[in-house]
C-alpha cells in the first residue's frame, strides 16, 4: 500500500542532495518490504510522533556514506568513516527527516522527530511495524535507502 | 528570573552604543563590549556574560568563527547573531556553530529582548531536564525489573562521556520527541535478552521473534514510564516516545551522537548486563 506521505521523504532527499553538489539523484524504486532490514553498513534511525507515528531509517553502504559526507564537507576527501563523517551523516539524517516534516506539514500532516541514532557495522534492523516502505534512491552510481515505518494515528 | 548579563560584540562603535542602550533600557545588565575577536575573548573571560550579541561582519574573523572561539572558552555561552545580513547560508552556518538565536539589523528592541529572554528561559528548562532525566530513567528501569522479575538491578560505571560503543549483540533504540528531542538505547548480549524472553514468555527456547518482541516491549515501558514521570514533573517537557527499533548482529558500532547531554550506565540484572544510554538535545535556535 502506498501512502502519499512517503513522497515527503523522497522529495526532500531529491531537494537536499543537490545542495551538497550531488546532482545525479533519482528515486529508482518504491517497494513494500518486510520489517526486517539487512543493514548495508551505515544506518541512521529517527523516531517520529504526531499524526504519524513510527521510525524512519536511512541506510547506505560505507562507501556511499563516505561519498555523501565528503560532498557535505565541500569535497574534503574522506578515507575512513570516522567521527567527522559520522557526524555529517547524523546531520544529514536530521536534515532529511526535518525537511520531510516541513513537507508533511504543507500536506496537513503534523509530525515531529527525535534526535538521530547512528549505527554502523554488520547487523539487521527490525523496524517497529510490519509494513515498511523502502524508497530506493540512487545517487551517482550508489544506492541510498529510506525505510519508512510509519502509521497514521 | 535572575538578571541576565549581556556582552555586545560589534565592530561598529555606533552599533555597540545603540545595542547597549537598548539592552540596558530593557532590564539587561550589559557587562561589556568588544570590537574584535581578542576583545571579545577578554570580555567573556573576565565578565562571564550569559549572552553575547554578535555581529556577523567583524575584522579578522567573522561572527561565526568568533562564536566558535568563545564557545571554547565557555561552552554554555549563549550567542545571538545581530546582523544586517541574514540568509539561508548564514542561518545554516549559525546552526552548526550552535548559535542560540538571530536578530536582523535594524534591531527591533522588543524582538531582541524577547529572543534573549526566550533563550534564557529555555536554558533554565533544559537545566531542569538535565538534572532530572538520568535518575528518572534509572528509576523506570529499576521499577520495570522489579515488577516483572522482583529484582532491582545494580548500577555501575555511570558516564557522562559521549563515546562510540560496540553493541553487546542486541540494541533497542527509542526516539524521544518533545520540547527537547532525544533517544534511549538499551543494549545487551543475546544471552541476556534470551534470558529475559525465557522468563517472560515462560518458554525454554525463545525464538528471535520472542526476543525482539520482549526487548522492544521492555524498552517501550521503560522509556514511556520515564517520559511520563518527566512530564508530570514539568508538563513543558511534553515528551513522547516513538516505537522501538531493534538492531541485532555480529558487529554493531553505536556512534557517539551530537547530544547536549548524555548519560550511560551499566545495570547488572539477574540475566546479565544491560547498558542504558539516554541523551537529549537542546534543539534548534530561534
Amino acid at each position: 500500500m502506498s501512502n502519499k506521505y512517503e513522497e515527503a521523504f523522497s522529495n526532500t532527499f531529491l531537494n537536499v542532495m543537490p545542495q551538497f553538489g550531488i546532482e545525479s539523484v533519482t528515486l529508482e524504486r518504491q517497494t513494500e518490504c518486510g520489517s526486517k532490514i539487512d543493514a548495508p553498513g551505515v544506518v541512521c534511525i529517527i523516531g517520529v510522533t504526531g499524526d504519524l507515528h513510527g521510525n524512519v531509517i536511512f541506510a547506505m553502504t560505507d562507501e556511499c556514506a563516505k561519498m555523501v559526507a565528503s560532498s557535505m564537507m565541500g569535497g574534503m576527501p574522506i578515507l575512513e568513516f570516522d567521527e567527522m563523517a559520522q557526524s555529517a551523516i547524523s546531520e544529514l539524517g536530521n536534515m532529511l527527516a526535518a525537511g520531510a516534516c516541513t513537507y508533511l506539514e504543507i500536506m496537513g500532516i503534523k509530525a515531529d522527530i527525535s534526535t538521530p541514532t547512528l549505527m554502523h557495522g554488520d547487523f539487521v534492523v527490525q523496524a517497529s511495524f510490519e509494513q515498511v516502505t523502502c524508497l530506493e534512491m540512487r545517487i551517482n552510481d550508489m544506492h541510498f535507502y529510506i525505510y519508512v515505518s510509519l502509521e497514521r494515528k | 528570573m535572575k538578571e541576565i548579563k549581556v556582552a555586545v560584540v560589534d565592530d561598529s562603535p555606533f552599533s555597540v552604543a545603540m545595542l547597549t542602550n537598548m539592552l540596558t533600557e530593557n532590564g539587561f545588565q550589559v557587562v561589556g563590549s568588544a570590537n574584535n575577536l581578542q576583545q571579545a575573548v577578554d570580555v567573556v573571560a573576565k565578565e562571564k556574560p550569559d549572552v553575547v550579541t554578535m555581529d556577523i561582519t567583524m575584522p579578522e574573523v567573522d561572527g561565526i568563527e568568533c562564536t566558535k572561539t568563545l564557545h571554547k572558552l565557555d561552552p554554555d555561552l549563549k550567542v545571538v547573531i545581530v546582523s544586517s545580513m541574514m540568509d539561508d547560508e548564514i542561518i545554516r552556518k549559525a546552526k552548526r556553530a550552535k548559535i542560540s538565536g538571530y536578530v536582523q539589523k535594524p534591531v527591533d528592541a522588543e524582538e531582541l529582548t524577547l529572543t534573549i529572554k526566550r533563550i534564557m528561559a529555555d536554558e533554565e528548562l533544559f537545566a531542569e531536564l538535565d538534572k532530572l532525566y538520568y535518575t528518572v530513567f534509572k528509576e523506570a528501569l529499576s521499577d520495570t525489573f522489579n515488577k516483572f522479575f522482583h529484582a532491582v538491578p545494580e548500577y555501575r560505571d555511570e558516564q557522562k562521556a559521549n563515546i562510540e560503543q560496540t553493541s553487546r549483540g542486541i540494541s533497542s533504540v527509542m526516539g524521544i520527541i518533545g520540547r527537547y528531542g532525544g533517544r534511549m538505547i538499551l543494549d545487551m548480549s543475546t544471552d541476556t535478552a534470551s534470558g529475559i524472553a525465557r522468563t517472560l514468555f515462560k518458554i525454554d527456547q525463545p525464538t528471535k521473534e520472542h526476543i525482539i518482541n520482549v526487548i522492544g516491549e521492555l524498552s517501550n515501558i521503560i522509556a514511556g514510564n520515564a517520559c511520563s514521570l518527566m512530564n508530570k514533573s514539568n508538563p513543558l517537557f511534553g515528551l513522547r516516545v516513538a516505537p522501538p527499533t531493534i538492531v541485532y548482529g555480529e558487529l554493531i558500532k553505536i556512534s557517539n551522537s551530537e547530544l547536549n547531554t548524555v548519560t550511560s550506565v551499566k545495570a547488572d540484572t539477574t540475566f546479565g548486563e544491560i547498558y542504558m544510554n539516554i541523551g537529549f538535545n537542546r534543539g534548534e535556535c530561534e
